[in-house]
């Protein structure tokens, strides 16, 4: 238990480390090109690519403390018992729909190594390296909605 | 299939599971597997649906989105956004009302350098709320105008929010965030006017009391000190962009760096608060690209499935004016606010709005700022509005959910005669991004 805590906020420092180091990156590449120092046009692709990244790290994170945007209103008002089972429901569902992704996110990515596809831009990179984290931050999320049905 | 019914499943299906508890992004990756599997072909609709769902986030327009969040995360956590409040609290006075009018221009000028509606009211909330009710202003006088301020930061560049409808609508990012700076202005203008008046009716809402006479010097410079920098940060960025020096996304990046940096001048810079703004920043631009990734598909699924088009047909064969399409279009996102989160709203509406404003050939960047006012009501319309509960969550616990709608009510009826006034005369929107994109 300790040790999940530990990776999901492991997670969510790393997201926003990435933030940082998108924004000094970005802010650096303009810099650059305008001083006439270098061609950077791969940091433009390197931030693109971490949007992604940086969402998928932090999404365990924020299920675990609640934030993703919901609406719990209408839970909240009906009777006690009537909203637990609903919530059970809603748990029980968005468990199964993260393992719809950790499997499908685990084939697309098997899928797309066998073909060998390529992302070619400025930078030419394996296209399933963009699919990694998925099978791995929905893993996460099941984990989360399995510890709510059992609390 | 025929496209209503699929409409409607598709529909009831997403209502469902919001009305579960679903978290938004969930229903709508829910939606998605039962509709990738019916409409884009089983296995293989499965894992394009994962395919589509990265791509679509992998882009350089949504980059602006962490950045314009970052600026207002970290002059909030380095608490240099309370200099900048206490500077403009003491230039005004002896006006009625005085600390409302304060929360709201401290809230404009807040907006001009914070993405991130829920920060400004937070922020306004925390900081105003218990000075004014420890004054003896009536609640309503006290909550009603930082929750409609906190709305206005979404028309206010830089703006999260306008940068998603930019990228999602197809309309120019840009000429959107330039365009909302004049129906934001108008907006708070109106606000104030409706303080002072009625803090002029009826003094015991805001009971005037003694401000300290301060000789002239001590009153401007904190302005000086404290906002001047930071209304810079916001002209640099505005200019970058319009100028054509940057894109949107370098200039939010510089805009983010830059408040770093300032805040690190102010001395109020240290490793912990930077952390904890860069915390805030990764949540609030992960809440929202999150639902993007669930999102995106669903567009592409209506197109499927049919609903999309056969919408767009049945409104063109019926051969409507274009005037009552427009209503139409602005009741829904009206009647949505009340009850979905923003994101949700561009995610589910425009794959049938674009279209529309295609066919009657409505200016993109005025629909795009009457598509924005709709949202920023929505965040202050009962019973879900999302600011409402950011207020209530930072006012003391006697106050009741009840109140807060009652105090927030003047100023959906302001939003209202505002988003009627840029429908009406288009000018208060394109004007602006015309004149400085020539």
């Amino acid at each position: 238990m300790r040790v999940y805590q530990a990776l999901l906020q492991a997670f969510a420092w790393a997201s926003a480390v990435l933030v940082g180091a998108m924004a000094l990156a970005v802010t650096f590449d303009v810099v650059a090109r305008n001083l006439g120092w270098a061609n950077t046009g791969w940091v433009v692709e390197v931030s693109e690519y971490s949007l992604p990244v940086a969402t998928l790290l932090i999404a365990p994170w924020l299920l675990h403390r609640n934030q993703h945007v919901r609406l719990d209103v209408l839970i909240d008002s009906l009777p006690r018992r009537l909203a637990l089972l609903l919530e059970r429901c809603a748990n029980l569902l968005g468990m199964a729909i993260c393992a719809v992704f950790v499997w499908f996110g685990s084939l697309l990515i098997i899928d797309s190594a066998r073909l060998g596809s390529m992302v070619v831009k400025t930078l030419s990179i394996p296209e399933w390296w963009q699919y990694l984290l998925v099978p791995v931050c929905f893993f996460l999320l099941a984990v989360e909605f399995a510890r709510r049905l059992r609390a | 299939m025929t496209w209503w019914l699929s409409a409607i499943v598709l529909f009831g299906l997403l209502t469902g599971l919001f009305l579960l508890g679903l978290a938004a992004a969930f229903a709508f990756f829910g939606i998605n597997i039962v509709g990738a599997w019916v409409y884009l072909g089983k296995e293989a609709g499965l894992i394009q649906l994962i395919r589509n769902g990265i791509v679509s986030i992998t882009s350089f327009s949504l980059t602006p989105i962490p950045f314009f969040i970052l600026m207002g995360e970290v002059l909030f956590h380095t608490g240099v956004a309370m200099k900048a409040i206490d500077a403009i609290d003491r230039l005004i006075w002896r006006v009625p009302g005085r600390l409302s009018v304060v929360a709201v221009v401290a809230g404009t000028v807040f907006s001009a350098i914070s993405g991130s509606t829920i920060a400004t009211t937070a922020l306004l909330g925390s900081l105003l709320l218990p000075q004014m009710l420890a004054r003896g202003y009536h609640p309503n006088m006290a909550m009603g105008p930082i929750m409609a301020i906190g709305g206005v930061d979404m028309l206010i560049p830089p703006s999260a929010l306008t940068v998603l409808l930019g990228s999602l609508a197809g309309i120019s990012i840009s000429q959107l965030l330039i365009a909302g700076i004049v129906p934001g202005a108008l907006l708070s203008v109106m606000f104030i006017a409706w303080i002072v008046l009625r803090a002029k009716m009826n003094p015991a809402l805001a009971p005037a009391f003694a401000h300290e006479d301060l000789p002239l010097w001590d009153r401007w410079r904190p302005l000086i000190v404290y906002v001047l920098p930071l209304v810079l940060i916001f002209v640099v960025v505005v200019l970058a962009m319009t100028a054509g020096w940057a894109t949107p996304t370098e200039a939010a990046a510089i805009g983010a760096v830059a408040t770093v940096v300032v805040s690190w001048i102010y001395r109020a810079l240290t490793w912990s608060n930077l952390m904890k703004a860069l915390l805030g920043t990764a949540a609030i631009s992960g809440i929202i690209l999150f639902i993007i990734i669930g999102a995106t598909t669903f567009a592409q699924i209506l197109t499927f499935s049919g609903a999309t088009n056969g919408m767009v047909e049945a409104i063109k064969q019926g051969g409507f004016a274009p005037w009552p399409v427009l209503i139409a279009m602005m009741a829904v996102l009206l009647l949505l606010g009340c009850f979905i989160d923003q994101v949700s709203m561009m995610l589910i509406c425009l794959p049938f709005f674009m279209p529309l404003v295609a066919l009657y050939g409505f200016d993109p960047v005025w629909f795009g700022v009457l598509f924005l006012m709709c949202m920023q009501l929505g965040l202050l319309t009962p019973p879900f509005g999302m600011l409402l509960f950011t207020m209530k969550s930072v006012a003391p616990r006697e106050i009741e959910m009840r109140q807060v709608w009652h105090a927030v009510t003047p100023y959906v009826v302001m939003g209202v005669v505002a988003l009627a006034a840029v429908m009406l005369f288009p000018p208060l929107a394109t004007w602006l991004p015309k004149l400085m994109f020539k």
